[in-house]
Order: C-alpha cells, then sequence, then structure tokens
C-alpha cells in the first residue's frame, strides 16, 4: 500500500505564508499592514520588529522601552565573551556581516547574553507569581528555588559573573517611568524576591530579573521575548570587529605558544601498526 | 558622569591562560609565535600525517588515544554514508539558496551548518539521541515503546512525522529508508557495539507504527559506541555532512540567479488565518 503523502503534496511548490508578503504591482504586506502606506515612516523600527516576532504592533513606548533595553544589553568591550568573537574575526579580516552573525550566535547562551537566558528568566518569575497567587510567601518561593540548585543561590535574573550589582537596572527604571510605565505584580514580585535574596546572600537582581519581571507585567511570553531577543548583542560585536578590523591582522591578544596551558599527554612515540592494527596507514612520503 | 556605586566587582578568579589537554605547540627558537612542533594527544603531528588516516586523526582528536581498527573502520563507513544530505535537505538547500545568490563562498558552509543545527533531525538531535540510547539499553526496546507511546497519546499536538524518541520516529508519515539500511550495515560491523544493536531491534519493533531509524538517530548510536561524548554529538553530526552541503553550495554559486526555483506569485499566498 502507497503511503498517504497528500500533506506534502499539497505543499510542493507553493508557500502559504501567515506573515504577509511581496505582491508584485500591488504591496508589500506584513500582518495585514501595507508595507509602505502603513509602517514605513509611520512606525519605529522597533515595532515593526516587535510585529514581526509576535505578530502584534505594540505601543510605540513599549518599542521605545525595547530599543533602550537594546542599548543597555550590546557595549563595546571586547572582553565580552560574544563581543570578542567579533573581535577576533576582525582580527582574521572576516566580512563585517559574518562576524556580526558569529558575535549574535554566541550569545544563544544558557549562561549569558539575554536572549536564551530571557526565557528561563520570563519562566521563573511567571511561575513564582503563579505560587504568590496560589498563597506562597516570598520567603518559600526562594527556598524552594535555591532548593531545586542545592540549596545556592542560583535564581535567573539574579546575580551575574564578574560583578554584583547591575549599572542597567537603574538605568531601565529611568526609561520606564519616562515612558510612564508603573510597577506592575511580577515586578514587585521581583523587587520582593531580590529583598530576600540580598538579607540571606548579599546578592541582587541583574538586567534578566528586571527585564523579564518588566516584560511579564507586559502580557508578553519568554517564547516572544527570546525571538523579539533574537539580535540584542549585534551593534556591540559589530564595535568591536570595527576596533579589530582596524588595526594589524593578528594583533588582537595574540598568543604565544606558552600562552596556552598545555595539561594533556607528554610528547610520546607513534605505536608501530600491528598486523593492521590500524587499516588505513597511508605510504610515508619520502619526497622526489 | 556618575560612579555607579551599586556594583562591585567580584574578584572572581580567573585563570591566566587557556588551557587544553588536546593540542601541544612547541615554539620556534627564534619566534614565540610561531609553533615549530605540534602534539595531538602527546603524538608529532608530522608523524601523525605521514602514518595515519583522517578517520583515525579525527577519533584522535576527540578520544584522546588512536582507534583500533575495528572502530576507524565502524568510523570511517558512517563518514561516508554521511557525507552528502543530499540536494532536498533544508541544510543543503540553504547552502544552494546561499550559492546562486552569490553570497560570499566562505558563508556557504557557516550557513548550511547553522540551518542544521536545529533539533528536528537536525545537529541538535543528536545528542539527546544519544542520551536517550545510553538510558535506555539495558530495558525491553518493546517496554520502552509501549511507554513512548502512552506518552504520546497524551499529548495533544503531535500530527506529522512524530518523533518517538530523539533520533527514531517517521518522515513524510513513512520509514526513512536509507538510515535503516546503513545501521544493518554498520550494526554487522565488528566495531559496532550495544547502541547500534539496541536501536537495530527498536527500530524494527517500531516498524509496526510506520517509524524507524532516523539519519540523526544512526549518528548518535555510531557515535555512542565509539565512545565520543554526547556533548560533542552536535559538531561531530555536523563534521560529517559538511562537505556535501559546501559541495552542493559551490555547485549553485557557478549558475545564474535564475537556475534556481523562484515560486510564482499564483503559488504564493497569504492566509493570515484568523
Amino acid at each position: 500500500m502507497k503511503t498517504d503523502t497528500h500533506f506534502w503534496d499539497q505543499r510542493r511548490n507553493t508557500i502559504t505564508s501567515s506573515k504577509g508578503g511581496w505582491k508584485v504591482g500591488e504591496a508589500v504586506y506584513n500582518h495585514r499592514y501595507s508595507m509602505m502606506d502603513d509602517l514605513v515612516g509611520q512606525k519605529s523600527y522597533m515595532q515593526v520588529m516587535i510585529l514581526n516576532a509576535t505578530g502584534r504592533l505594540p505601543e510605540r513606548r513599549l518599542a521605545d522601552w525595547f530599543e533602550a533595553r537594546q542599548i543597555c544589553m550590546s557595549w563595546p568591550d571586547s572582553r565580552i565573551w560574544c563581543n570578542q568573537i567579533g573581535a577576533l574575526a576582525g582580527s582574521m579580516r572576516t566580512s563585517v556581516v559574518a562576524a556580526t552573525v558569529a558575535g549574535v550566535l554566541g550569545a544563544d547562551s544558557r549562561a549569558y547574553g539575554g536572549s536564551k537566558t530571557v526565557i528561563a528568566g520570563l519562566e521563573f518569575i511567571q511561575h513564582a507569581y503563579a505560587l504568590l497567587t496560589q498563597g506562597w510567601t516570598v520567603e518559600a518561593i526562594v527556598d524552594d528555588e535555591c532548593a531545586k540548585h542545592g540549596g545556592k543561590p542560583h535564581i535567573m535574573g539574579y546575580a551575574r559573573p564578574i560583578a554584583k550589582g547591575d549599572e542597567r537596572i537603574p538605568a531601565m527604571q529611568k526609561v520606564s517611568a519616562q515612558l510612564g510605565f508603573e510597577v506592575g505584580p511580577h515586578l514587585q514580585l521581583a523587587y520582593q524576591i531580590e529583598q530576600v535574596l540580598i538579607e540571606r546572600y548579599d546578592e541582587r537582581m541583574n538586567i534578566n530579573g528586571y527585564v523579564s519581571a518588566f516584560l511579564s507585567d507586559q502580557g508578553l511570553t519568554p517564547e516572544e521575548v527570546y525571538r523579539i531577543s533574537a539580535t540584542l548583542v549585534a551593534s556591540g560585536v559589530t564595535a568591536c570587529y570595527v576596533d579589530a578590523v582596524e588595526k594589524q591582522p593578528e594583533s588582537f591578544l595574540p598568543l604565544r605558544c606558552d600562552d596556552v596551558q598545555y595539561q594533556g599527554k607528554a610528547p610520546r612515540p607513534l605505536p608501530k601498526a600491528k598486523n593492521e592494527e590500524r587499516p588505513f596507514r597511508v605510504v610515508a612520503y619520502t619526497g622526489r | 558622569m556618575e560612579n555607579n556605586k551599586d556594583v562591585e566587582r567580584r574578584n572572581e578568579t580567573y585563570a591566566d591562560k587557556a588551557s587544553t589537554k588536546i593540542w601541544l605547540e612547541t615554539p620556534s627558537n627564534d619566534n614565540p609565535y610561531l609553533a615549530e612542533h605540534c602534539y595531538c594527544h602527546g603524538y608529532d603531528l608530522n608523524e601523525l600525517m605521514q602514518n595515519i588516516s583522517f578517520v583515525e586523526m579525527l577519533y584522535l582528536l576527540f578520544r584522546g588515544e588512536l582507534p583500533n581498527k575495528d572502530e576507524a573502520k565502524l568510523l570511517e563507513m558512517f563518514m561516508v554514508s554521511a557525507i552528502n544530505p543530499g540536494p532536498r535537505h533544508a541544510a543543503t538547500r540553504a547552502a544552494m539558496n546561499a550559492g546562486v545568490s552569490k553570497s560570499n563562498s566562505s558563508h556557504i558552509l557557516p550557513i548550511a551548518l547553522m540551518t542544521l543545527g536545529g533539533d528536528h533531525l537536525g545537529a541538535a538531535e543528536v545528542e539527546p539521541a544519544m542520551r536517550f540510547l545510553r538510558k535506555h539499553l539495558k530495558q525491553s526496546p518493546a517496554a520502552v515503546i509501549d511507554t513512548l507511546l502512552m506518552q504520546l497519546d497524551e499529548k495533544s499536538d503531535a500530527v506529522n512525522d512524530v518523533h518517538l524518541a530523539p533520533g527514531f520516529g517517521a518522515r513524510f508519515n513513512g520509514v526513512d529508508p536509507l538510515p535503516n539500511q546503513f545501521a544493518q550495515h554498520l550494526a554487522s560491523m565488528p566495531g559496532a557495539g550495544k547502541s547500534l544493536a539496541w536501536g537495530c531491534e527498536f527500530a524494527a519493533k517500531l516498524k509496526d507504527h510506520h517509524m524507524g531509524w532516523l539519519h540523526t538517530g544512526l549518528a548518535a548510536a555510531v557515535f555512542a559506541d565509539l565512545g565520543f561524548q554526547p556533548r560533542a554529538a552536535a559538531g561531530l553530526y555536523q563534521l560529517c555532512l559538511a562537505p556535501g552541503l559546501v559541495a552542493h553550495g559551490v555547485e549553485q554559486s557557478n549558475k545564474k540567479l535564475t537556475d534556481m526555483p523562484f515560486i510564482k506569485d499564483e503559488n504564493y499566498f497569504i492566509d493570515y488565518e484568523d
């Protein structure tokens, strides 16, 4: 009996988009909007970017808030891992596009970067808020989360590598106030959790914690924020690329042989192949 | 400019140098930035290049020791079978799109490998598939299938091409013949181990449910039997498929933009679904 493949047969040589497209000679459509009539010159780039990532056109002030966050999350310090990728690429004379894309890909990390980490940040605060509404105390929520990490205060959105405290939070608090955003219930809870962590562990909220709670109050899902954040670190990577590409090739953080610590096996002779123990022995090149 | 007094340096200790167990470079006498000799897990690269094959070298790089004859043969057979996912594979098509649209030649492989990075038939499925095999090797394949089918029934969103477990499932509503054929060959080799054997039994019992080995599962079983770490699986899979991706991308880059299809307006539909 022939396999039923009609699902795929219907899709051959055909694209059905739920997002939009170019009707040549008519218009370019984007989520029911005419790009040239309704969006270009009418809406900000961030509004359209969020429309493309979520399917919803946000109000201007939320897009402006995202733009401020985008600036916060991407700075030209080539010690930061993703930026260093950009600088190394500059040192190798890679194209700016490849360098920037490589840095962006580097920041798609479970440890830092604000794109993938924001998923865990939003999931945590939304889960914590659900527990709060079920009658849990803030202390119990902290205990429960710490218990998952051997009693350590490893809570997504709190503490950060390199430093304690986060200069980006007061900057974003100022932006939120200027744009007229109130402190919502998720952010309120995030501050209460921070207070418990300060008292118990001397650890504070980081920008991910602030962003996750703020955006939970705006009704966004973790996946939506991840999608909006796809290119979050791009401009800082570009800056570090430019810094390196304008200098001598291979001059960014050059390493001598002994600048890498070798911890492996000491030099040893290659074992002789016994009865074709290794199958692909090639004849040594002896020169002409 | 205000100082941020609320931000304190942690003073964590970072290493002075990067470290590695894989590679030793000894400097030339007159320039400490140039290596005179390189050693891979202790073996001189000059000696290696004259005496061992690429497959043996690859194994050494990841495992720290040279493979025996059977291990090298198993890896080589898999790498030959996997060298080209073919022109219909999404990663190859990404390479072909990049090629025909005249992207930089050096971008073709990264573009294809990023596309290959997904967790549906891509590199990101191989590591979970290795972990799945490791976890279930001591269980009866039939019992594992029963449990997984029960869990599947509870999921409402499964429609087409279910992966009952990472690396095992249906493609285009059927059993993909090639990975199943390759698995039979590879499992019969002296270098094959428990993962390939268990996987073959599992896939045979899945046939009744119109599923079987997927290519990612086959890669996972080979890598597991050869003792590679699951964390290396995604990259190894990308390496194995890379030559075909480049070849197809470069082939298209020599052609005109019109030599590949561009879907006609009458076949492009906008349906906002509400």
